[in-house]
Order: structure tokens, then sequence, then C-alpha cells
């Protein structure tokens, strides 16, 4: 049989499986014949030999024993424009396996890729088509899904890609089925509809051909949709590559013999666009009535058949809904469940809560009544108000004193976080001047920054005026800065400049200190998270201090964030708003 | 003429040490331990400042500083509260009780003078 003598035509009679068709074939074949002679002319051309086995619609021998199908169909298709002689090779499946390893054919149309096969044979790149597996069953049969094919009889085609996957799948699920191997499809539907076996393994495509001409149903089992090709010895891979030029090309053309073969042959509906020549031919024989009438009596048969498979897995969504919807119920009622138990734990946390800043807040209470002594009494000796003190006892007073002085710091920033904890943390709401606020705080620390040797700039621009705020807090958050500045600068400068953008007036806190690594900047504002700097007890302190700054500059409305790194200096900027963001200040 | 000032205070330690400040830097000193007595006390003897501690048994310092403020012939003179009470709204509620100001304890010796005398001569 020769290709070259068949390219457009075998597919005639399969598009319509009754014979309700016979009509046509006499005529068709007729027209094939007139149709093929020019081909006949090219006197030059490669033989092509091609495998071929039973496996509709993508290959298979039509009733009048040429080869069909998707694959002959774009095969013949390239040949045409290559002007290669194909030369058919009819067998099972497993033949034609056998006839390309050992390179008596060129090509095997319908092989699935695996890493395996790509050892033994050469595959081209873009696939032919994709296809899903399914099981098919008699009519009636209650095969619902995977678990019901447990201790069946499955008939399959050996070798097969399907057949491992299907394997895989139900040894995955413990089941057992006896294999019964089979040599082609129709074979398979054969024995199911025997009763010889209970279901059997197909392509999705020749299932939908052929299942209901045996009494075959689809059961809702699909698996494994696999990409397809043409398969050629190892030694052969040149036709490959004009196979994948062929497809890339034909794949762009959404009217080029690819789709046309595909549509024919997957197409649910089942279309009646004849080729040109056959239309001519038909209407001047007149035939264009039978031909229309018959179609419709195919296309309704098609479209019942499609419906009746549509309301199948119609039910089957909604069984699989319902189930669905049961178990989204009891997911719900556990979250709620959940959510109770984090509602009461909440509610712990927060009493736990309560309870430590109230007792926070007694304790420093607590603490400065004997403070008031501690720091009084010293301060009398230090000014010698006690009667003379001499020079050793001067400096064990001033230890005394420093000593206290750091105790009420760390009570005082307790007492602050406590408040911001329980909620009542406020800040008065006056209008002051910041420029004198910092020039102040300036005064203040100045002698802690000669002391080191560090210059102390203030940079503020004219347009820092009056603000609206809680000035004792302002200073307390510029000191807290400042302080820490100094602490953490060895040598340098500490600046703080002030301007005004729009309605805030910005103030940044800079200097040419040790810095802070990237990763602990995050922390830096939090409270009682003290930056492990290796330093600790060179640069003492609670750690609460920007924690309680961040607190009190949201309160007055304005924000705070810093810049840094390791070596470079560090940099807070903070803002306040220059009118008052709302009447009440309590802390959230 | 030495300036007279009235510290109303329960703790001895507390007392001591403003009277050995007060009486270092010139100013006459009177005390009374607990608020009724106090009040007796600066009726009595007409001082220039009182000093007055909030948390006092019985009679707490801001019931104090409203009787205080009712007396005509008091009404003028400066009340500085001095405690250790340092949450949300004492300060409000000293100021709002009739005190012309608010000294936070623990004090510190080297300006509690200079705060102090900030009010006296500004009558409230």
């Amino acid at each position: 049989m020769s290709g070259a003598v068949n390219h457009h035509k075998a597919y005639i009679p399969f598009l319509r499986p009754a014979p309700v068709f016979h009509p046509f074939r006499c005529l068709s074949f007729l027209l094939l014949l007139l149709i093929t002679l020019p081909d006949l002319a090219h006197a030059v051309s490669r033989n092509v030999s091609v495998g071929i086995y039973e496996n509709a619609p993508k290959v298979f021998t039509s009733t009048t024993g040429k080869p069909a199908g998707i694959f002959v169909e774009i095969i013949e298709n390239i040949a045409k424009a290559e002007g290669w002689n194909l030369r058919y090779v009819p067998g099972t499946w497993a033949e034609g396996l056998d006839r390309l390893s050992r390179g008596e054919i060129d090509l095997m149309p319908d092989v699935a890729y695996t890493t395996e096969r790509d050892r033994i044979y050469a595959f081209h790149k873009i696939p032919v088509l994709s296809v899903w597996s399914q099981v098919y069953a008699r009519k009636g049969s209650g095969i619902q899904s995977l678990l019901d094919l447990n201790g069946k009889r499955i008939a399959a085609l050996e070798n097969t890609i399907q057949l491992e996957t299907f394997t895989r799948l139900t040894n995955s699920f413990g089941l057992k089925f006896t294999l019964i191997p089979v040599p082609n499809y129709q074979t398979e539907f054969q024995m199911v509809a025997d009763n010889r076996a209970d279901a059997g393994l197909t392509n999705r495509l020749y299932g939908l051909m052929y299942a209901r001409k045996y009494g075959l149903e689809d059961t809702p089992v699909m698996f494994d949709p696999a990409p397809f090709f043409f398969a050629a010895p190892k030694e052969k891979g040149d036709l490959l590559a004009v196979i994948d030029r062929h497809l890339a090309e034909m794949k762009k053309d959404p009217r080029s013999a690819y789709y046309a073969a595909m549509k024919r042959w997957t197409s649910d509906e089942v279309e009646f666009k004849l080729p040109a020549w056959l239309q001519v031919s038909a209407l001047v024989l007149g035939s264009v009535l039978v031909m229309s009438v018959v179609g419709g009596f195919v296309l309704k048969h098609q479209v019942n058949a499609r419906t009746a498979e549509l309301a199948l897995m119609n039910r089957e969504m909604e069984r699989r809904i319902d189930e669905r919807t049961l178990t989204l119920k009891e997911t719900n009622e556990k979250l709620r469940a959940a959510l109770e138990d984090l509602e009461d734990a909440k509610e712990r946390a927060e009493q736990a809560d309560r309870l430590k800043s109230a007792f926070l807040a007694t304790m420093s209470h607590e603490l400065r009544t004997p403070l008031n002594s501690i720091i009084g009494f010293t301060g009398i000796l230090q000014q010698g108000l006690g009667g003379p003190v001499n020079e050793e006892q001067k400096k064990q007073l001033a230890m005394v004193r420093k000593s206290s002085d750091h105790l009420l710091a760390l009570i005082s920033d307790v007492l602050d976080i406590s408040k911001i904890e329980a909620g009542q943390l406020r800040v008065e709401s006056e209008t002051f001047h910041l420029a004198e606020s910092i020039r102040k705080v300036e005064q203040a620390v100045r002698p802690l920054a000669e002391k080191k040797g560090l210059e102390l700039y203030l940079d503020l621009s004219g347009d820092v005026g009056p603000v609206t705020g809680d000035a004792r807090r302002v200073e307390q958050i510029l000191f807290n800065l400042l302080s820490n500045s100094i602490k953490f600068t060895e040598q340098g400068s500490v600046t703080v400049r002030s301007r005004r953008d729009g309605d805030f007036l910005v103030t940044c806190v800079a200097d040419t200190g040790i810095g802070i690594k990237e990763a602990d900047l995050d922390r830096l504002f939090q409270p009682f998270q003290q930056i492990d700097t290796g330093l600790n007890r060179k640069y003492e302190g609670t750690g609460l201090g920007l924690s309680i700054c961040k607190k009190l500059v949201e309160l007055m409305g304005g924000t705070i964030r810093v810049e840094s790194a390791p070596g470079r200096g560090t940099s807070f900027t903070f803002t306040l708003p220059v009118r008052p963001p709302g009447a009440d200040g309590v802390a959230a | 003429m030495k300036k007279k000032v009235l510290y109303i205070e329960d703790n001895e330690q507390n007392l001591y040490l403003i009277q050995f400040i007060l009486e270092k830097n010139g100013y006459e000193f009177s005390s009374a331990t607990d608020g009724r007595e106090g009040i007796e006390l600066a009726v009595r003897s007409k001082p220039d400042l009182i000093l007055l501690d909030i948390q006092l048994p019985r009679m707490d310092g801001y019931t104090v500083a409203r009787h205080l403020r009712a007396h005509p012939d008091l009404a003028q003179v400066p009340i500085v509260a001095v405690t250790s009470y340092a949450m949300a709204g004492d300060r409000d509620k000293a100021l709002a009780s009739g005190c012309s100001g608010y000294i936070e304890k623990p004090i510190n010796p080297d300006t509690f003078i200079q705060q102090m005398e900030a009010h006296l001569g500004t009558p409230a």
C-alpha cells in the first residue's frame, strides 16, 4: 500500500462508525483515484516505513484496509510536502515497537515518551497529541472509582505507559487485579463486552469512538494524560527533525492539516466539513441532501451520547461537592472550637498583663520613697551642708549619687513602660517651642559630650517654631536620643537637626558612633530588647528608652525611625505634628 | 525676715531631709505629720509656702489641699505637692485640688530649692 495514494481520503468511512456511510464509499474511491494521479509524477523520493496498529482514532486500519487516524493523516501530510514514499507495516503494538528497535521500520506512531524508551528510540520534541487514559466497563458495571477495580479482571495492552501507570496507581492504593493482556483495543473491548474481562484500559479518544458500539461506558476513573510522539530508531533521527519542523508550522496555522485531523478525530461534535473537491463532486452528483440528512442523524446521535456523558459527569461532580461540603462543615466546627479556645487564652493573657502593669506601677512607686532619702542625703553631704567632707569621701559620695541616679532612671523607665502597657500613659497637649526644648536638652547633655571629647552641633532651621504636644515628654525623647548617641560614640560628633516639613517638624539626632547591625534595627524599638553589643557592661541601660520614645512620639501623632550601619554611625529621626492629631492623648 | 515653710508629711526621713535643706538655706521650717494637724498649723502660723505630701494617712493630700484653699487666710498661699505618686493624671489631680506646683520624689537635692522658690512670691 503506497502512502502516496491516500493522503486525504481514508478517513471518510471512519468519520461515521455506522454503515450509514456506505453510499459515500464508492464515491470517495472514485475521487481518490482521480486526485492521486499527479502524485505519481514524483520520481525521486525517500522511502519511509511506518508501523501501524489498531488504536482508533489515533492510528488504525480502516474497513477498506487503509491506514487512517490522526497520526496517519499528519505523517501523510508531511510525506506529501517532503516527497516521502510511505510504506505501512501493520501489526500489533508490541510488534511495532519490536520492529522499531530492530530498525525494520523508520517510524512508529503514537509512542508515549518515557526515559526508558528514550534510551532505545529517538523522539521528536513537539507532541502530536495529549490523551487521557480511562477505564471502560460494561454498562451498569457500578465501577465508580479506582477502589471498585479491586480483584477485577482488567484487559489492557501490554508494554504501554498506560498499563504501567495504572499498575503503579492501583499498587499505591493496595489494590490487586488480574491482568488480561490483549493485542489491541478492539479485542479488549470485545472481551469486556463478552464478560471475559470486567474492565479495559484505553485512551479516551478510542473510548469515545467505540465504547457505545460494544455496549460499554466510561467509568469516572481517568488517569495520566500523556503526550504522544512518533518514535524512530536512534540512527534515523533526521526524520524526526523534519516532523518537528512540520508540526511547529502546522500548529501555528489553525487551518492546517494538523487541526483538521484533530478536529475530525477528537471533536465531540462530528463536523461535516468535507474537502472542497468532495463538496464540488457531491454537488455535481446531487448528494448534498442525502449527506445533510445523514449528517443530522449522526450529529444528533453524537450529541445524545455526549449529553449522557455530561449528565454522568454532572452526577459525579454533585456527589463530590456533597462530600466536600460535609468535610468543610466538620472543618468549620473544629475552627470554631479552636477560636473559642483562643479567645479564652487571650482573656487570660490580658488579665495577666493588667496584673503585671499594676504590679510594676506599685513597685515603682514604692521604690521611689527610699530613693528619696538616699539621693537627698547624699546630696546634702555632697553640698557640705552637713559639715566638711574630705576628698576621699567626696569621691565615694559621688559614686553613691551616680548609682542612685541610675537606679532612679531604671525605675522611671519601668514605670513608663508599665503605664504604656496599662494604657495609662498620657501626653499633654500644650503649645511650646521645639527649638527651646532642643537647646535646653543640649545644655543638659553638653557636659557628657565634652567629657568624651565629642563635638555637639545644633542645626535648627528658622521655620522650627511652636508645636503642640507635651514639652516634658519631647524633652525626655530628646534627652534619651542624645544621651544614647553620646553613649555609643567614642569619637567624632553628635548633631541635632530640625526643620519643618509640611505639617510636621522633623528632628534628627545623628552620631558618628559604632552603629547598629541591620538585623538588630527591627528589635531596637521593642521593650526589654537590649541589643547584644558584647559591650553591655560598657554601655549599661535598661533597653527600655527607645520603646518608650517610640510610644511617646506615636501618642503625639508622630513617627520615629532609625538608619544605621555598623561603623557608620546612627541617626534617629522623629516627627511631631505642628497641630495635635486629636484632643484625646490616651494611649491605646 | 525668714520665710516660713510648712511641710505636711508622714515620713520621718523625708521630713528630716527637707527640714535640713530648708534650714541650711535660711528658711523657717515647721511640719505636721497628718492633714488635720497640718491644716490647723497652717491656719495658725500662716506660712509663706506649704509643701504637701499626697500619700498621707486618714486624709489624703488632695483633700488637704482643697481644705487649705477653702480657708480665706490661706487661699493665696502657694501649695507645692511633693509626691512619689507618678501614675497618669497624678499631676493633673494635684493641680486640680488647688496645688500651685508639683515636685516629684525622689527630690533632686541640687535643684530642690530652685524648684520650690519658683512658687514663692507667685501666689496661685
